[in-house]
C-alpha cells in the first residue's frame, strides 16, 4: 500500500517534470535537453533563498520564477536560429544547441555550488489518514501537482491564450493565419515550461533532496515520460507520469534501484513498439 | 487597394519570385497564372508574410507593410487562405472558424451566421472534426475560416486543387457571390477556365516574372496567349 502511494506520489513529481519537455515539443518542434538543468537551476535558487534566511514561500516562489525566466533567456537567445528553420532541422539545430547548454549548466553548478542542496523537511514527517501512515512529502508533492495540473487544465480549455497554445501545437503556419503571435506564444510557453519545472524542482525537496548534479536524471526521465506518453499529449503525458512512476516505485521494493532506469526504458521501448505515437496519440 | 512593387522573394537566398509589380483595386477579382513552380505560392506567401521579401515594396490600402509580422497581415484586413488549406485537423469545424475570428472576437456569431450561408454544408458539419472532412469540405472550411476575421482581401492559393470539377464550379460560384458583396479577391490558379470565369484582370507568371498583364478577355479570346504563358492549358 505504501509503496502503491510512493509510485502515485513519484509519478505526480514525473507529470510535473514532463509537462513542460512536451510542451516546448509540441509547441516549438524543439526537444530542450536544458530541460533538468532549468528544473535544478530552479531548486537551487530556492535553496539559495532559504540559506539567506528567507520564508519558505518566497523561497519556493523564486525558485520557480527563475526556472521559468532561465527557459524564457533560452528561448529568447540561443533557440532563435533554431526557430528560423523548419521540422527536422529545426529539431537538430535545437538539440545540439540546449545539449550545449546543459552540459555548461551542468559544469556551473557543480563547480559554483558542490555542496548545495535543497531539503525541505516537514513537520510533523507524517500523519494519519485512513488508519495508513502517510508521509507530510507525500501529500504536498501530490498535492502541488495536482492542483498545479488543475490550473494548467483551466489556462488551456478556458483562455483565448491557451486556445491560440492548443492550434498552434496542431498546425503553426494556421495559427499565423488566424492572426496568432506564435512567437510570443512560444517564449510564454518556455517560461511556462521552466517555471512547472522548478515547481517539480521545489517537490523534489520535499520528496527526498535536489542537488547540483540532478539535471541529466531529470532530463532523461522527461524525454522517457515524453515518449511513453506521446509527445504532443498533455492527458498522454500525466497517464505516461503515473505508469512510470508506480513500475519505479515497485521495482525499487521488489529488486532495487539498479533496474529501475533499464525497466523505465523497457516501458518506453515496449511503448514505441506497440503504440508508435504514444499512449494517447493527439491533445490533450 | 494592393500595390506591389519590384518583388523579390525566395528561399535561402535563392529568388523564386524576381521583380513582380502587379496592382489589386477594390472590388476587382483579379487572378495570377501561370505553371508550377512559376513562383505563385511564393509570391501568396511573401505576401502574407510568411517569406520575408527580398527585396521591393508592398502596400496594403497605402500603407507599407514592411516589417509587419505575419500575424498582423490578418488584423491589417488582408486573410490568405494557402494551398495546402492549414487547417487544426483534430478541432471541430466551429473551432476551427472560432480560431479564424482570434483578431476579432466581437460579432462572432454574426459572422458565423454569414459563412454558414454562404457553405451550408459546413453547418451541416459543425460538430465534426475538420481533418475528417472530404477535400472539398476543407477547402470550403478554409476560405470560411479567412472570412471570419472579416478581410477586406481575400488572398487565394490554388482553391481549385484537389477537388472534382463539379466541385470545383460550385467553389467559384461562392467566390462571385462573395465578390459581390465587396470582398476584394486575389486568386493563384492553375485551372485557367475556372479563374477567367471569375476575374476580369490577370497577371501571367513566368519563371518568377510577370509575363502577361491584362483583361482576361484576351487571354480567353487567343489560343495562342494561353499556350505561350500557360503551355496550352
Amino acid at each position: 500500500m505504501g509503496v502503491a502511494l510512493d509510485g502515485l506520489v513519484l509519478g505526480l513529481q514525473l507529470a510535473l517534470l514532463s509537462v513542460g519537455i512536451v510542451f516546448v515539443y509540441g509547441l516549438g518542434g524543439v526537444l530542450n535537453l536544458a530541460h533538468g538543468q532549468v528544473a535544478v537551476a530552479g531548486g537551487l535558487v530556492t535553496a539559495l533563498l532559504l540559506q539567506a534566511g528567507q520564508p519558505p514561500l518566497v523561497g519556493g516562489l523564486g525558485g520557480v520564477l527563475a526556472a521559468g525566466l532561465l527557459a524564457l533567456a533560452l528561448d529568447r537567445t540561443l533557440l532563435q536560429p533554431a526557430y528560423r528553420r523548419k521540422g527536422e532541422e529545426r529539431l537538430l539545430l535545437a538539440l545540439i544547441l540546449t545539449l550545449g547548454t546543459s552540459f555548461a549548466l551542468d559544469g556551473l553548478f557543480t563547480f559554483r555550488f558542490p555542496n548545495l542542496a535543497l531539503s525541505l523537511r516537514l513537520d510533523p514527517p507524517s500523519v494519519e489518514l485512513g488508519g495508513i501512515r502517510v508521509r507530510t512529502a507525500s501529500l504536498a508533492v501530490g498535492g502541488l501537482s495536482l492542483g498545479t495540473f488543475g490550473v494548467l487544465l483551466l489556462f488551456l480549455k478556458g483562455t483565448r491564450f491557451g486556445k491560440a497554445i492548443r492550434c498552434i501545437i496542431q498546425n503553426e503556419a494556421g495559427a499565423w493565419l488566424c492572426g496568432v503571435d506564435v512567437a510570443r506564444a512560444r517564449s510564454a510557453t518556455l517560461f511556462l515550461s521552466g517555471a512547472l519545472a522548478g515547481v517539480a524542482a521545489v517537490g523534489q525537496g520535499f520528496f527526498s533532496y535536489l542537488g547540483p548534479d540532478m539535471g541529466p536524471e531529470f532530463t532523461i526521465l522527461s524525454l522517457i515520460v515524453a515518449v511513453v506518453g506521446g509527445v504532443r499529449s498533455l492527458v498522454g503525458t500525466f497517464l505516461a507520469s503515473l505508469l512510470l512512476g508506480m513500475v519505479n516505485a515497485l521495482l525499487s521494493y521488489w529488486v532495487g534501484t539498479y533496474l529501475t532506469w533499464i525497466a523505465l526504458l523497457a516501458v518506453a521501448v515496449a511503448t514505441l513498439l506497440v503504440r508508435p505515437e504514444g499512449l494517447l496519440a493527439y491533445w490533450p | 487597394m494592393l500595390e506591389v512593387e519590384n518583388l523579390w522573394a525566395g528561399y535561402d537566398g535563392m529568388a523564386v519570385v524576381r521583380g513582380v509589380s502587379l496592382r489589386v483595386d477594390a472590388g476587382e477579382a483579379v487572378a495570377v497564372l501561370g505553371p508550377n513552380g512559376a513562383g505563385k505560392t511564393t509570391l501568396f506567401r511573401a505576401l502574407a508574410r510568411l517569406l520575408q521579401p527580398l527585396r521591393g515594396s508592398v502596400r496594403f490600402e497605402g500603407r507599407s507593410l514592411d516589417g509587419v509580422p505575419p500575424h498582423q497581415v490578418v488584423r491589417c484586413g488582408m486573410a490568405y487562405v494557402a494551398a495546402e488549406r492549414e487547417l487544426f485537423p483534430q478541432l471541430t469545424v466551429l473551432e476551427n472558424l472560432e480560431l479564424g475570428a482570434y483578431v476579432r472576437p466581437d460579432g462572432v456569431r454574426r459572422r458565423l451566421e454569414a459563412v454558414f450561408d454562404l457553405f451550408p454544408r459546413l453547418a451541416e458539419r459543425r460538430a465534426q472534426r475538420a481533418g475528417t472532412l472530404s477535400g472539398g469540405e476543407q477547402q470550403m472550411l478554409a476560405i470560411a475560416r479567412a472570412l471570419m476575421s472579416e478581410p477586406r482581401l481575400l488572398l487565394l492559393d490554388e482553391p481549385s486543387t484537389g477537388l472534382a470539377p463539379r466541385l470545383v464550379a460550385e467553389l467559384y460560384r461562392r467566390l462571385d457571390l462573395l465578390r459581390r458583396r465587396g470582398v476584394t479577391i486575389l486568386l493563384a490558379e492553375q485551372q485557367v477556365g475556372a479563374a477567367l470565369s471569375l476575374c476580369l484582370r490577370v497577371y501571367v507568371l513566368k519563371n518568377g516574372g510577370v509575363a502577361f498583364e491584362g483583361p482576361s478577355s484576351e487571354l480567353r479570346g487567343s489560343a495562342q496567349l494561353r499556350s505561350a504563358y500557360l503551355g496550352g492549358a
